[in-house]
């Protein structure tokens, strides 16, 4: 039975001065039992589609169409009939869940709200019920999580309490906006497996809304792809994904880099924000098999296979570009060289400890970190969120002092320096942020930026120009931004000027802090061709980290797995993402979405520790570790090599493990 | 443009053209009366508008209109060094404090505190009976109360702008601390400032009139709006206003305009952050 059915939804969004085509003529149905994929990039109208579906658009939208819910038109529907709709009918889980929570009541008591008014229980039986739904999203002793307020639970944890809100009332629909944005991989993956159980044994259809394709992929029955406002292709999962027609869903899939090394292919342009609904292809402009015809006038949805269509004058059938050509390239740098390349910064055994704050006990980030650098080597760090990369990241650069331990630079110890002196050290660092727009100074122009490493360094004026002038080229960025301020710039267009003011300088070591996270997937592909190009530069080592495993696979020489402030593995790419022998790194690699082969190779579950408890002196995996003995509970392990392999792993069983993987 | 900035505009330009026209005035008093402001005309005291006065004259026989206009000179400079000052000073100190912290900031904000334990006005009345009054003593005065304001405005800028990624950018680029301050964190401090001055000076020019008017500001025979009023207030009781309402109109205008400015620039920004 179609549970819900929009039919021809155009939203028109009255904005100062004009108009926003947010949607045009969006058709799209979510069967009972069945997950869809809502997909596309930001601006794309996702968002826009959910809050049609809940009579929740913004003020001054104008909804033409029909939303059709069991049949009732949700934009008709008066109050009383919308505010049934809303927490029974089709409920929908935020992006956000720590602000789409109210901070001064407990979670408990918001819960249990909803199921009084909605399901019309007494006090006690809504708190039991609460209990039972915080159990079933996987919420350690629920009972005392009720009383909790947000702030004291962590993402992920927020992240359930919304899911336990919007399936507390028993939905029909459930809709879900990104609901895994800013959530480590294993916990992506738990948390849309809560959502596939809701299809599979509620019967309740879903749409799941997200711009990575990857995380979703395993999870949707069907996809539609979404862009400017209008659905370019939707059809059953296997074939969007696997064999797109459509060259914006295409430039999509490429844009995303794969565990499986497939190189990134990046496609020019942005999307437009439309102002009337597009008379031509939207995609034409940026598409490589436009032609006149795309832009004379906009394709209809035609259908390829039963329930499978694309808006496209010109459906691809070919499949996908083929893999491997830039890991291929990089191992002819690695085995090229033929001295010992020059070490460019080195970290020793370095202990960093956050203050804590009235006198409480820190937060020990990093825990006896070494690390070096060479120059025409790009090191990848990786690891969950709170693992310490960020802090490696700020050690490496001089921003946080190590409490023991130290950092070279250039070979000279950055705690030897002082002054003027230790300025200059440090710019020999240079730091890309994961904020692009939130690391340019609002008040300063492009060029300003830019220049700003080459002004503390004495550069006058005149060579500071040129200089600015010639990394604004390499970055492929226009003259006409100098005199632009980064409100005016884009997410990738800011990034490129980050990325210019890192270069300017001729730095020995460049560190890219999550360089894309906060970017849209097409342009990430952007971001990351630049990037590369830059980790090609012989000169200079890069430090790229990142908590996605396949942008590191796409360039890195070397991995460095972090797990609470320690190194529990590190070596070549090809070794650690290959055959992984730390349990901690193979379950990263096992959760990892894709939408390639993924992870070939036998898969490691770590068991749940939501609690994150401090190891009490053992291996600090050991608590979820399935392979611990009580010997592991005891004495850290070192990192260490094993048998004649490149890598270093810091685990007791590191012998034993193919044989343990073996019997899994 | 958008509803809201057109909004803000027409409320900017309008102090503006307000405050204006009173500067121009202030400024071509020469040209517009023949009367000097503290000339006595020993023939026509307390002389009703029209005739060779315009606005009248005062008990001392000075021209109203005239003493008007070139008030308007003190009235507005005073008013204008004052909160000029008060912003340096008041800023500087915020951002010292705020981007070092430490002791400087604990010292620093602790005098603030004092300070703005009391009314302002109150302040005003007790620094300026202490120190006497005087152009130059009143313009040190309103500096000195209004100040502290601007000192924790900005340190609470300074606080929130010191953790952000660009200023971490620039360190990583290598520029010197007072770079730092000088070319990031204080353009991004002084967004509320740019708005609050306005008002401020506003408030300003009704401390000095207030003080003028208690006897504390601008000594006899000195032309200010403040001291005016309060010269003529026992006429207005006899019937003759045009010794007070003028002064008292001008003083109002004045406040308006600034008030217009301030309130088109807090819309404007307002309006830019939407």
């Amino acid at each position: 039975m179609t549970l819900l059915s929009v039919e021809d939804l155009s939203v028109l969004i009255r904005r100062p001065g004009h108009e926003v085509a947010a949607l045009s003529g969006v058709h799209l149905h979510v069967e009972a039992g069945e997950v869809v994929g809502l997909v596309g990039e930001s601006g794309g109208g996702k968002s826009m589609v959910a809050r049609s579906v809940v009579g929740l658009l913004p003020a001054g939208a104008r909804a033409t169409g029909r939303v059709l819910f069991d049949g009732a038109d949700v934009l008709t529907m008066d109050p009383a009939a919308l505010q049934a709709h809303r927490g029974r009918g089709a409920a929908l889980c935020f992006q956000n869940p720590r602000g789409a929570l109210s901070p001064t009541r407990t979670v408990g008591a918001q819960l249990t709200d909803r199921l009084r008014t909605h399901r019309g229980m007494d006090r006690d039986r809504a708190r039991e019920v609460a209990a039972e739904l915080f159990e079933s999203v996987g919420i350690r002793s629920p009972r005392r999580r009720l009383d909790a307020y947000p702030h004291e639970l962590s993402g992920g944890m927020a992240q359930r309490v919304m899911i336990s809100l919007a399936t507390g009332c028993a939905p029909g629909l459930l809709i879900a906006d990104e609901p895994t944005t800013g959530l480590d991989v294993t916990l992506t993956g738990e948390i849309l497996n809560r959502f596939r159980a809701a299809a599979n044994t509620e019967g309740r259809g879903v749409l799941l809304i997200s711009h990575d394709l990857a995380s979703i992929a395993q999870v949707c029955d069907r996809v539609v792809v979404l862009y400017a406002g209008t659905v370019v292709e939707s059809g059953p999962a296997a074939q969007v994904l696997g064999e797109p027609a459509h060259p914006y869903t295409r430039a999509l899939l490429r844009s995303v880099p794969d565990l499986g090394g497939r190189p990134v292919t990046a496609t020019p342009g942005a999307m437009p924000l439309l102002r009337e609904p597009p008379a031509a292809c939207p995609f034409a402009p940026r598409c490589a098999h436009a032609t006149g015809e795309c832009a004379a006038g906009r394709p209809e949805p035609a259908a390829l296979a039963a329930d499978w269509t694309a808006a496209c004058f010109h459906p691809q059938t070919a499949p996908l570009a083929g893999t491997g050509t830039r890991i291929a390239e990089r191992r002819e740098r690695a085995s090229g060289g033929g001295a010992e390349p020059q070490v460019v910064a080195r970290v020793r055994d370095a202990h960093v400890v956050y203050r804590g704050r009235f006198g409480g006990a820190g937060h020990h980030a990093l825990r006896g970190v070494s690390l070096s650098v060479a120059a025409g080597e790009a090191v990848g760090v990786v690891g969950e969120s709170g693992c310490g990369k960020s802090t490696l990241a700020r050690l490496m650069l001089g921003l946080v002092a190590p409490a023991s331990g130290g950092v070279e630079l250039a070979g000279r110890p950055l705690a030897e320096v002082r002054g003027r002196e230790l300025r200059r050290l440090r710019t020999r660092a240079q730091l890309v942020f994961q904020d692009p727009i939130g690391s340019l100074s609002p008040r300063r122009t492009v060029a300003d930026a830019i220049a700003e490493p080459l002004r503390a360094a004495g550069v006058g004026p005149a060579e500071r120009a040129e200089r600015v002038a010639k990394a604004l080229d390499r970055m492929e960025l226009d003259r006409s931004m100098l005199t632009r301020r980064p409100h005016e710039l884009s997410g990738g267009q800011a990034q490129r000027v980050g990325i210019a003011r890192a270069l300017v300088g001729e730095p020995d070591l460049i560190v890219f802090d999550e360089p894309t996270s906060a970017l849209d997937v097409t342009v990430q592909a952007q971001i990351l061709e630049v990037i590369a190009g830059v980790a090609r530069d012989s000169a200079r080592g890069s430090v790229f980290i990142s908590h996605d495993l396949a942008t590191v696979r796409g360039f890195c020489d070397r991995v460095v797995v972090l797990y609470l402030g320690r190194i529990v593995e590190e070596g070549p790419v090809e070794q650690v993402f290959g055959d992984p022998r730390h349990p901690y790194t193979r379950a990263l690699l096992s959760g990892a979405p894709s939408l390639g082969d993924g992870f070939a190779g036998p898969r490691v579950e770590l068991t749940r520790d939501l609690e994150e408890a401090e190891a009490g002196g053992g291996c600090p995996l050991a608590p979820r570790c399935p392979f611990a003995t009580p010997e592991c509970r005891e004495g850290e392990p070192e990192l260490l090599a094993y048998g004649g392999m490149p890598g270093r792993v810091a685990c007791r069983r590191v012998d034993e493990i193919p044989a343990l993987l073996e019997r899994l | 443009m958008t509803k809201d900035l057109r909004f803000a505009s027409s409320l900017i330009v309008t102090g503006s053209v307000i405050l204006a026209v009173v500067v121009l005035a202030a400024l071509l008093a020469p040209l517009l009366t023949g009367w000097g402001p503290e000339e006595i005309d020993p023939a026509a005291p307390l002389a009703a508008p029209g005739g060779a006065h315009l606005l009248g004259t005062d008990l001392n026989g000075m021209d109203v209109w005239s003493r008007v206009l070139y008030a308007a000179r003190l009235d507005l400079g005073v008013a204008v060094v004052a909160v000029a000052l008060a912003v340096v000073a008041g800023s500087l100190l915020g951002l010292v404090a705020g981007y070092w912290g430490g002791w400087a900031d604990d010292v620093l904000m602790r005098v603030v505190d004092v300070f703005q334990a009391f009314p302002t006005f109150i302040l005003a009345l007790a620094v300026a009976a202490l120190f006497g009054g005087g152009t130059l003593n009143l313009v040190a005065v309103i500096a000195l109360v209004n100040a502290p304001a601007y000192a924790r405005l900005v340190r609470a800028e300074v606080r929130s702008i010191r953790e952000l990624p660009y200023i971490e950018a620039a360190r990583t680029s290598g520029a010197p601390p007072w770079g730092i301050l000088w070319r990031h964190v204080l353009p991004n401090s002084l967004t509320p400032v740019r708005v609050i001055a306005p008002l401020n000076c506003g408030w300003a020019m009704l401390t000095l009139a207030g003080l003028s008017f208690l006897g504390l500001g601008v000594p006899v025979p000195g032309a200010e709006w403040g001291a005016m009023i309060s010269l003529g207030t026992a006429d207005v009781v006899a019937g003759r206003w045009w010794t007070s309402v003028p002064p008292g109109l001008f003083l109002l205008v004045c406040v308006l305009g600034f008030s217009l400015l301030g309130e088109g620039l807090q819309e404007r920004a307002d309006a830019v952050r939407r």
